[in-house]
């Protein structure tokens, strides 16, 4: 496939999306929003979560009609009522929640919807050609065969992306593609993306991480509950300014905290191993305590073994072997409920599959953990009123945007879904706070807030295991750090003495140290 | 602002079941003239099933009181499970294990107290009901069998259980009538029929479904169970998550819903038949799948839904009663009004059903 820049005359936008209002019952998700994208730049979208970023790509896209605006395409005025309509004018989406087949193959997946033909069947050897070239030429592989739900994210975001190639789109919407991509994957996703502008095509980048706008664009817009609060071309612009702008007031990440002091132990695991879902195993001998007054974080590239170690603290995977000491007793046989009771709380690194139930209302997300509690429940019977209450004081004090708790989860944003998850997780003051990618999504201003809510459980004398793939989160918030690789801890690093670029090795498995017995 | 977001909701949720009444009714309208037309090209006067039906609304709405009773309880039967998204195809089997322990108690008790050897009667129904409900559910959960299939087999143990019961051990051999039944049981265990509905067999049985009806809608609304019912069905490794046990949930669910089948079996034994009869069952179950279906799996909408489709049932009787259209026509007639009416109510379930799956986990 060749670069195909096009250039029409007095056409130097690609995409005008023009005033554009769409109103929720009691939220303007855009309100008289103006974007205008060149041809062949990449376009930073950026503003705090429910600020109505997903809600103009889905505009843009087809798949919410807005309530007045124009959209223009190349000069030309459109109207995109449909998915399929936006895929013929060229445009893909990349979606904040992926949308492929999962039980389809990924040939399938990239096919669909423009499936070559011969003799009435479907030419599996020209669409391998076709999309082979593809692979070969933005060096995006995988494997056409398998299974979508067999893929990793980063995977199965490859698959969205050769997608879109495979459609020759001229334009392509990225919603928030990097936040569940490992640094590798997101160094490699901007040079792919860089590739496409080159060649002439526009893309539309969101994203919550201000470090990738500077590195990537070339012109951004700010929008701020539905508004578009500024624009910018990125050369004239900072980090600092864009946070200002985007969240109203000045953000400051560097959160002071009380002198480490670490307390006794309240958490000591020892000698887990574990399998995976796949019957593999992916906890080898992993031994690890966290103690009052500490952030304990743990740092790797997703997939090393992190997830298993989370649930078998949190008591939804049986280990193999070892055992889980909580506060002085042997947890290891007790039921998930027994162990929130018992003061452990939890922040599921997938809030989609694990931590909310999307088609229920916001309220009954927040409640989980309450609803049969004394003080909202007699003898089986609940008392929906005090639940109510209780949901609409963690909204308030969480500032989850949705105009009432009666709403259904699904129509919060990414960022206010996962405020939902915090909200529920640390309102019970717990003794050790398992958090896992607890930023995934959020913007600057909340992260700022979540951040913070760590460190108070901390300096409370409680104790936090974080685990994150942002090596940024690790450094700023952890006491000590434990690297994990192919199930094992591989360093153990105290906070200040080592660097991005060390744990860096750690992680991709260049180093290792003997996992010593800590104290 | 709060205040009109809530009254907001509130309008757009009235706006809807306006909305979807306004449609049933045009289904119902539509689901009339198909049977119409059968029955016209078959060469019966088409305003037959018509006539039966107005008859089973006015003048002999006592029949309609006694079909719409176990269509009711049949119906509520399915919606606890459904919340959950177990499907329990089971209810007649379940009814049939009621009914059977029902007579099997209410022939022991010839001179026990009237109160308490009702109350045995039904409790030994719905005991027996739930028992063979946890079959499946415990299949499903030690053994991830799905319950859509055992369920459904089943159904035909329990029938043929009661068929041999009814031509073996229980078998009524005082009269010398050769039919294949159990004694009359004592009439201190009968179930009062309600006098002023009389000479129709529409009984108390009425009134324990409407109790039914509120009692499940006050769980879903009000207790804890009803509150996990919801999370596991809409996500269920949620409900793990936050301690919720989806086993735990599901057998009791299954259980529950097998006693309210068994009511069904006990109120047919006990109010209706005075006595276990081979085959007393028309599909009670099945037809509660479409109560419950056009109901929406509301609970409260099940007796209306229940109340339609007992009209439908007597409708039936009905006109083979005032014409001379057979019975065999008949069945037909209510088999198109069933199918055109439940096409449109399922047909958007079943959409979502698809797409959910094609979709999978939103992974
Ligand atoms: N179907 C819906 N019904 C009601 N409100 C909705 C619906 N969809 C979106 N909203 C609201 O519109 C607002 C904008 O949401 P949108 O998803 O566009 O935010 P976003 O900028 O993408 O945020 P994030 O960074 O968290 O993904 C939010 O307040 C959201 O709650
Ligand atoms: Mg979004």
């Amino acid at each position: 496939m060749s670069g195909r820049a096009e250039h029409r005359t007095g056409a130097a936008y690609a995409v005008e999306m023009l005033n554009i209002r769409k109103e929720y019952p009691g939220v303007v998700a855009a309100d008289d929003a103006s974007l205008y994208v060149k041809e062949g730049e990449i376009h930073g979208l950026i503003g705090e979560n429910g600020a109505g970023k997903s809600t103009m790509m889905n505009i843009l896209y087809g798949m919410i009609k807005p309530d007045r605006g124009i959209i223009r395409l190349y000069g030309r005025d459109v109207v995109i009522g449909s998915p399929r309509m936006a895929i013929e004018h060229g445009i893909s989406m990349v979606h904040q929640h992926f949308m492929l087949m999962p039980n389809m193959s990924v040939l399938r997946n990239v096919i669909l919807g423009r499936t070559p033909v011969r003799r009435g069947l479907i030419d599996v050897a020209a669409a391998k050609t076709a999309i082979g070239a593809i692979m070969e030429e933005y060096d995006l592989h995988v494997d056409l065969d398998s299974n979508v739900y067999q893929l990793s994210v980063g995977e199965k975001q490859r698959v969205e992306i050769i997608k879109a190639l495979y459609r020759e789109s001229r334009i392509l919407i990225l919603d928030e593609p990097t936040a569940v991509l490992t640094p590798s994957e997101t160094n490699k996703l901007m040079e792919v993306l860089t590739k496409l502008k080159n060649q002439g095509r526009s893309l539309i980048f969101i994203t919550h991480k201000l470090r990738e706008v500077m590195a990537l664009t070339d012109n951004i817009t700010v929008m701020r509950r539905g508004v578009v609060t500024g624009r910018t071309p990125k050369s004239e612009t900072e980090i600092s300014a864009l946070s200002t702008v985007m969240v109203g007031r000045e953000v400051d990440l560097e959160i002071p905290r009380k002198p480490y002091r670490p307390g006794e132990c309240v958490l000591d695991a020892r000698g887990i191993s574990a399998l995976n879902s796949r019957g593999l195993p992916a906890l080898r001998d992993v031994s690890l305590t966290v103690n009052r007054s500490e952030i304990v974080g743990i740092a790797g590239v997703e997939g090393n073994g992190q997830s298993e170690l989370v649930e078998v603290i949190a008591g939804m995977l049986s280990p193999t072997s070892g055992s889980v000491i909580y506060k002085g007793t042997d947890i290891t046989g007790t039921s998930v409920r027994y162990r929130r009771e018992n003061g452990i709380s939890h922040v599921p690194e997938d809030r989609l599959r694990r931590g909310v139930a999307k088609t229920c209302t916001v309220s009954d997300n927040l409640i989980l953990n309450r609803y049969y509690q004394k003080g909202y429940a007699k003898m089986g019977i609940i008392d929906n009123r005090k639940l109510r209450d209780l949901s609409e004081r963690l909204r308030e004090e969480f500032a989850i945007k949705t105009p009432d708790t009666g709403y259904k989860l699904s129509t919060l944003s990414g960022g206010n879904m996962q405020k939902v998850v915090f909200a529920r997780e640390t309102q019970m003051i717990p003794d050790l706070l398992i958090a896992a990618q607890p930023s995934r999504g959020i913007d600057i201003g909340a992260m700022e807030y979540i951040h913070g809510q760590i460190i108070a459980v901390r300096d409370s004398g409680r104790s936090v295991l974080l685990v994150s793939a942002e090596l940024d989160e690790i450094l700023s918030l952890s006491d000590r750090i434990l690297v994990m690789y192919e199930g094992r801890i591989v360093a153990r690093l105290p906070r200040g003495e080592t660097d991005e670029r060390e744990i860096g090795e750690y992680m991709m498995g260049a180093r290792s140290k003997d996992g010593e017995a800590c104290a | 602002m709060e205040r009109r977001v809530r009254d907001w909701l509130a309008a757009a949720e009235m706006r809807e079941s306006l909305e979807i009444s306004a449609r049933r009714i045009g289904m119902i309208i539509l689901a009339l003239l198909f049977a119409a037309i059968f029955l016209k090209v078959s060469g019966y006067p088409p305003s037959a099933v018509v006539r039966g039906i107005f008859l089973s609304l006015t003048r002999d709405a006592a029949g309609t009181v006694r079909w719409a009773t176990p269509l009711i309880l049949s119906g509520l039967a399915v919606c606890v499970t459904y919340k959950a998204e177990i499907y329990n195809l089971g209810v007649d089997g379940q009814l049939y294990m009621g009914a059977a322990a029902a007579t099997v108690v209410a022939l022991l008790l010839p001179d026990a107290d009237p109160f308490l050897s009702r109350v045995a009667v039904f409790a030994a129904a719905m005991a027996a009901g739930m028992l063979f409900a946890l079959i499946p559910a415990l299949l499903k959960v030690y053994l991830d069998t799905n319950e859509v299939v055992s369920t459904m087999l089943l159904n035909f143990i329990a029938a043929l259980y009661v068929d041999y019961l009814v031509t073996g051990p229980l078998r009524d051999t005082s009269t010398g009538a050769n039919l294949n039944a159990s004694p009359i049981i004592p009439r201190n265990t009968w179930l009062p029929r309600i006098s002023y509905l009389a000479p129709s067999s529409a009984n108390v049985g009425f009134y324990i479904a409407l109790i039914a009806a509120v009692a499940i809608a006050f769980m879903f609304k009000k207790t804890t169970l009803g509150y996990e019912i919801k999370i596991v069905g809409a996500n269920s490794r949620f409900a793990s998550y936050g301690g919720i046990r989806p086993q735990r949930t599901t057998l009791q669910v299954m259980g529950l819903s097998g006693a309210i089948a068994g009511i069904v079996g006990a109120v047919e034994v006990s109010a209706v038949q005075h006595r276990l009869l081979a085959g007393f069952n028309p599909d009670f179950g099945f037809d509660g799948i479409v109560v419950s279906l056009l109901a929406n799996h509301n609970p409260a909408g099940v007796v209306f839904s229940g109340l339609f489709f007992g009209a439908l049932k007597n409708g039936g009787a009905n006109m083979e009663r005032i014409t001379d259209v057979p019975s065999a026509v008949t069945k037909i007639v209510m088999a198109i009004i069933i199918l055109t009416i439940s096409a449109r109510a399922a047909l958007p379930k079943l959409r979502q059903m698809l797409k959910r799956s094609a979709r999978g986990d939103n992974a």
